[in-house]
């Protein structure tokens, strides 16, 4: 396929990053300082998260582009989008599908933090094939360019893109009330923009989608899945309780797509901005519907648990923490009874 | 996982429970608002088993009648246990009772032993004590006060009870087992909206049967939550119910309901449309008053939600059907309610995610359903829970019926009607002039379908009789169709919708018949009416006494400070006129001769207990009583022409 054609005019460059600059806010009026200490207070989840977010996934979609014989471009995006943090978006979602909420903020938090440090070195590790490739293309297209990961540019425009997100988080001390606006209000602006870009390049460029190859989508999609996957069953194997599962495999899965667009619009010059643009709105779209169905699996699978959970957690919160719930004789299966954060367990011996 | 015992009566249900649910907590006991008491199952019944044996040493047989005079507490349920396990029936009513009622079902119901609540309550039995030659004994509730010589005190009783219980006494167990299901557990007398009051006999067979058929499906994971009165049998049913898959309830209050909503996090509780009309507005105050951003965020939401629901209503068969669809309509129409559900679909995901969920924390966010009942939900207020995902269920009944006659089930909820008849009951639209059967009729379109008449039930929750009123009960009961007294229709999806009393019919000089209750429950939706009663029996046109909501007019600006004041402000009353004919218009579904002509306002706010039974109906006889002279000058312009 050919992208010749520029996909993103100056204006949806000027939106976009009106995008990200929203969203970041409104993932910093989501902050407070407590999270960053939560950080510490669960190393656990925090190291498996970490496992599965730098380690696994950026691996996964070198491993991804590399068997499905991606162009440079758009391996390179895969693997970005591979090494990105986790994003806000993960917290709501956790949330409805009854996982750790706090968890999943602790792991965003530490996350977005890392990134500055952990992006840069995983990009030239993995990318470093791709990019050789490139310059070999440039060379045999008569220009004697050097294609290099723009590590200096990358650590620039992440930092760059923290600056909302303090911003947000002052904003959450000084007017409470006003974060809770501007964090929905920055979800709201990322679904409209989103779809604004995806509707706009299909009116301008209705091919698009058709010259898309199908191992783009496939890429785009399956990134998103495996990460679910992989989060989960890591978690699951390491003995985790069930509403850390969830919310670690909703934070590996989903990574902090309007980021990718800051960088690789920062970043990145022709010819490959726009087919890496391309893949991040692929993955950006695709992520949303596969976490939606996720969700609402984990929420029909967890139903029970969260119930027993929730009741025993009440039950402490109303008659003291020292009240213990016995449950009549086969009640709780048995993957509850030795779960030590929920059912029959009082408060003290719960794990949060 | 979803788990319901199965007994022949209240004191085998009581007896299984505890067995089966042992240390789990039955009940828990408000202290503050994060700290409660449980007691559990296991307590409950053995404690219940103490004051019942103390009870039959007092001279309690079996299928005698004990007062219950008490408002929702502990003790309440205890001695119902004590009751119930020693085979006899309680006769219960709240701390609200009136000495005439209290005089009256006292010697009707001849009780010999009362159970009461406070020392005011006592106080006043001792005082009537000359009127009450049967009564014995007063058991006092309230743990905190001194008794006087001759009166006891709950715990006191208990302790004679165990006394007697550890020295073998077993008299308790061989009551328990002679209880047949025919026996009374309750003896109900109704305030009812009209009339003296009626002692409605419901027997044991008549209670087991609507804890089997009510749908829901709960176990014993699940926190009830309890505000209404537990002497109204909608409460004691839910309850019971409870007790029969291992719940535990909550007692709250009406003025601790939301911080208790959130703190409890029920799953499951009894409402009434009061509660919701409440919560509705408080939630739209608070929205009014928020940043506009979030205004905006809201309306957005709703409008979504609004649009969602309407679709998935109408492609799974779930709309109001108040006339035929046919087939083909059906058929061509739902590709478009398919794209609006599509196109709706993401947007409606995000804010459902982002807006409505904080809305449903407002009711403790775990609320799997909630049955409103004890009158009628208005369309608006049942609209907005049930698009913003609060399950607000509308049931119907009467105490006559242990209540439930029909409920909404989760899977089959349209909005707008009380559902389907639960299992086991049937229905029959009687025609009011003629008495023919409307529904179901084979002759008539579509079976009857949307036939309106008085709504007549039979099934096994159908009382046994009125106490001591064979003659009313004879006009009550035929051949074993119990008349409600409610006029319904059946909706072309076999749902009930209830349009009003019959009994409360204005019929117009003209002739025409007025459903007073429909307009005031639209009028109601007018910020500035707190309250009104359309009148118009005999006259040409129609009356309505209104009740402005003064509060409301100084948020809009007004200083009156009384409401004779502002009545006599023309700006105020043009409000209320204007309201009052936007509201009754044609377009709003009203017909011509359903136009209020004449306004009146009243000066002071109905009373609980006084205009309003405890479920916040009017009691017409009352207002009309007490409101006659306000009532003949509303018409007085009809009477010069």
């Amino acid at each position: 396929m050919e992208f010749t054609t520029q996909l993103l005019y100056p204006i949806d460059q000027a939106l976009l990053a009106l995008m990200i600059f929203v969203i970041m806010l409104g993932m910093g009026a989501s902050l407070t300082i407590d999270d960053f200490k939560a950080v510490f207070r669960s190393p656990k989840g925090i190291f498996i998260g970490f496992l599965s977010q730098f380690g696994f996934m950026p691996f996964m979609a070198f491993a991804l582009g590399y068997f499905l014989k991606l162009q440079p471009a758009f391996a390179i995006a895969l693997i970005l989008i591979g090494c990105l943090p986790g994003g806000t978006t993960s917290n709501m979602f956790t949330y409805f599908s009854r996982g750790s909420v706090a968890l999943s903020i602790s792991m965003t938090t530490a996350s977005t933090v890392l990134a500055i440090v952990m992006m840069p070195i995983l990009l030239n590790l993995y990318a470093a094939g791709y990019t050789a490739q490139i310059t070999a293309e440039l060379q045999a297209a008569g220009s004697d360019a050097v294609f290099v990961i723009p590590t200096a540019n990358i650590v620039t425009s992440l930092i760059l893109v923290l600056v909302p997100v303090v911003i947000g988080m002052f904003i959450r001390i000084k007017w409470p009330d006003w974060a809770k606006t501007a964090e929905d209000t920055a979800g709201f602006m990322g679904m409209i923009v989103i779809l604004y870009l995806i509707i706009t390049a299909f009116l301008r460029h209705g091919t698009l989608f058709l010259l898309t190859p199908f191992e783009v989508y496939f890429g785009a999609i399956s990134v998103g899945l495996i990460g679910f996957l992989f989060g989960f069953t890591l978690a699951r194997l390491l003995g985790i309780a069930p509403v850390f599962q969830r919310a670690i495999s909703l934070e590996t899965g989903i990574q902090n797509g309007p980021l990718s667009f800051a960088v690789i619009i920062l970043s990145f010059n022709e010819p490959v901005q726009s087919q890496m643009v391309w893949l991040a709105i692929l993955y950006s779209t695709f992520i949303v519907i596969s976490s939606s169905v996720i969700t609402l699996i984990y929420r029909k699978i967890g139903a029970f648990d969260y119930d027993i959970y929730r009741n025993t957690l009440i039950h402490n919160r109303l008659f003291g923490d020292n009240y213990f719930t016995h449950y009549p004789k086969n009640f709780l299966p048995k993957r509850l009874k030795k779960d030590p954060s929920q059912g029959n367990a009082p408060a003290q011996k719960r794990a949060y | 996982m979803y788990y319901r015992i199965k007994a022949q009566n209240l004191a085998q249900l009581y007896q299984k429970a505890a067995s089966e649910f042992d240390a789990l907590p039955a009940f828990a006991i408000r202290k503050k608002a994060l700290e409660w008491e449980p007691v559990s199952y296991k307590a409950l019944y053995e404690k219940g088993l103490d004051l019942g044996t103390a009870l039959i040493e007092l001279g309690v047989n079996a299928r005698d009648h004990v007062g219950i005079f008490s408002d929702n507490r502990f003790e309440w349920i205890l001695a119902d246990y004590a009751v119930q396990c020693c085979g006899a029936a309680d006769v219960p009513r709240g701390r609200d009772i009136t000495n005439a009622e209290l005089v009256y079902i006292i010697n009707h119901s001849e009780l010999a032993v009362a159970f009461v609540e406070t020392e005011e309550l006592m106080q006043r039995v001792l005082n009537l004590k000359n009127q009450l030659p049967a009564l014995r004994e007063i058991i006092v509730l309230d743990e905190s006060i001194d008794v006087p010589q001759g009166v006891r005190k709950i715990h006191d009783v208990c302790k004679t009870g165990q006394k007697l219980r550890q020295d073998g006494d077993k008299r308790i167990e061989k009551r328990m087992q002679d209880i047949k299901p025919d026996d009374l557990f309750t003896l109900i007398y109704t305030s009812g909206t009209t009339g003296t009051p009626k002692g409605v006999m419901l027997t044991h067979a008549n209670i087991m049967s609507q804890i089997q058929n009510l749908p829901g499906q709960f176990n014993c994971n699940d926190r009830i939550l309890s505000v209404l009165p537990i002497w109204h049998v909608f409460e004691r049913l839910i309850e019971m119910y409870t007790i029969s898959f291992g719940g535990c309830t909550f007692y709250s209050s009406v003025q601790h309901l939301a911080e208790d909503m959130r703190n409890v996090e029920p799953t499951f509780m009894a409402s009434a449309p009061r509660i919701w009309e409440k919560l509705y507005e408080r939630i739209l105050k608070k929205v009014k008053s928020s940043h506009w951003m979030r205004q905006l965020l809201f309306h957005v939401a709703h409008f979504l939600a609004r649009q969602y629901n309407g679709s998935i209503y109408y492609m799974s068969n779930r709309n109001l059907q108040m006339r035929f669809y046919p087939l083909w309509e059906r058929i061509l129409c739902m590709p478009f309610y398919l794209i609006r559900w599509l196109i709706v679909l993401p947007w409606y995901g995000f804010f459902n995610a982002a807006v409505l969920e904080r809305i449903r924390l407002g009711a403790g966010g775990g609320l799997k359903t909630t049955i409103s009942g004890g009158g009628a939900l208005p369309f608006h207020v049942d609209k907005f829970f049930n698009n913003v995902g609060i399950p607000v269920l509308e049931g119907y009944g009467m105490t006559e019926t242990t209540p439930v006659i029909s409920v909404r089930e989760k899977r089959n909820l349209v909005v707008g009607t009380v559902g389907s008849p639960i299992k086991e009951t049937q229905i029959k639209i009687i025609d009011i002039e003629t008495s023919r059967v409307l529904y179901p009729n084979a002759e008539l379109p579509y079976n009857g379908k949307m036939q309106k008449g008085e709504i007549w039930v039979k099934g096994p929750q159908v009382m046994k009789a009125y106490y001591k009123e064979p003659e009313l009960t004879q006009k009550t009961i035929v051949d074993g169709w119990l008349r409600t007294g409610d006029i319904g229709v059946m909706t072309h999806n076999n749902n009930l919708k209830i349009l009003g009393r019959f009994k409360a019919t204005i019929v117009l000089k003209g002739g025409e018949n007025v459903e007073p209750e429909p307009l005031e429950m639209s009028l109601q939706q007018s910020p500035f009416i707190e309250n009104c009663i359309v009148a118009g029996q005999d006259k040409k046109f129609l009356g309505v006494l209104i009740i402005p909501s003064l509060i409301d007019f100084w948020q809009a600006g007004f200083k009156e400070k009384t409401i004779q004041e502002l009545v006599k402000n023309d700006i105020a009353t043009k409000i209320i006129r204007n309201d009052v004919r936007r509201i009754t218009s044609t377009a709003n579904g009203f017909k011509k001769y359903e136009q209020i002509r004449y306004i009146g306002y009243l000066n002071d706010s109905f009373k609980i207990g006084q205009e309003l039974t405890n479920l916040f109906k009017l009691k017409r006889h009352v207002i009309m009583k007490k409101y006659s002279k306000q009532l003949s000058d509303l018409f007085e312009a009809e009477f010069k022409k």
